[in-house]
């Protein structure tokens, strides 16, 4: 089976990319209009998307020592579901 | 990570001092209790918010946003570039970094002049508090981490820092990048979502 290599500055570029696209997401919803638990849900889902790939791929917490990527990936989930709740109960 | 034999898991260690990872996680903390709070007076004060939130401009949140994200993929070019030993290519992903981040601070100020020109202050209502609480002060933290990435730029023109030797361009990138995830969480919660 052949694997294709990807360079470190491509993969950074791809996230880049995936980023900008999510950011955009974000604000065309918040452009429209739109409210309700449909929404929040895409929006807060995005959320943990690009603070997933922030602390894993662009401070680089991938591969280090378990502790340290529960506690920040930890810190962005504890965040996000009291938002949810937040939200889903007002 | 890497597997060297059967049992031992080689980790990497935290990119940058361990120091800066203290700040980070003491930073990451109040910026959470200050998104909770903001979530939970909302859920008190609905009407309220809602009807604040819309005069927001979602337009400079969202270049904003883009100017963060690309400030921070700029910065893990240079530290990509550091690392193979390129300071000259490393120092200029740095000014492009920096520069994304006075541009942030350029539309920010507009931003807040023009709230403040509308006679917007802290004790104007609860949601105007939470906004000028919560971006003033990650606009602080611009600030400062455009402090920090000036001083490992010069010192990276200076080829002060190399392939085995770039610890500190890794400090200042890990403390930019939380700049960067804080707001990533900021801008749809008081701009967007409702």
């Amino acid at each position: 089976m052949t694997r294709f290599a990807i360079t470190s500055s491509t993969k950074a570029t791809l996230i880049w990319l995936l980023l900008v696209l999510l950011t955009l997401v974000t604000y065309g919803l918040g452009k429209i209009g739109y409210s309700g638990t449909f929404v929040i849900t895409i929006v807060l889902a995005s959320v943990l998307i690009k603070g997933h790939h922030i602390i894993a791929d662009f401070m680089g917490l991938r591969g280090t020592e378990k502790k340290w990527r529960w506690l920040m990936q930890g810190w962005l989930l504890l965040i996000v579901a009291v938002i949810a709740t937040a939200y889903r109960y007002s | 990570m890497n597997h060297t034999d059967k049992n031992i898991v080689q980790y990497k260690p935290l990119p940058g001092d361990f120091a800066i990872w203290v700040f980070i996680f003491a930073e990451l903390l109040v910026f959470g209790i200050l998104f909770i709070s903001y979530a939970f007076t909302r859920k008190y004060n609905l009407e309220l918010f809602n009807h604040h939130q819309q005069f927001l401009d979602r337009e400079t949140g969202a270049i904003n946003t883009v100017l963060l994200i690309t400030s921070s993929y700029f910065v893990v070019r240079a530290v990509d570039a550091i690392k193979k030993n390129m300071s000259q290519q490393s120092a200029r992903w740095l000014a492009l970094g920096l520069l994304c981040g006075a541009a942030f601070v350029v539309f920010k100020i507009l931003e807040f002049n023009e709230k403040f020109s509308e006679g917007i202050t802290l004790s104007t209502n609860i949601f105007y508090m939470f906004y000028l609480c919560l971006t003033g002060f990650h606009f602080m933290h611009v600030l400062l981490g455009m402090v920090i990435l000036a001083f490992i730029l010069v010192k990276t023109h200076r080829r002060k820092y190399n392939a085995d030797d770039h610890d500190g361009v890794e400090t200042g990138a890990s403390y930019w990048h939380m700049v960067d995830l804080v707001w990533i969480i900021l801008f749809p919660l008081v701009y967007i979502i409702r």
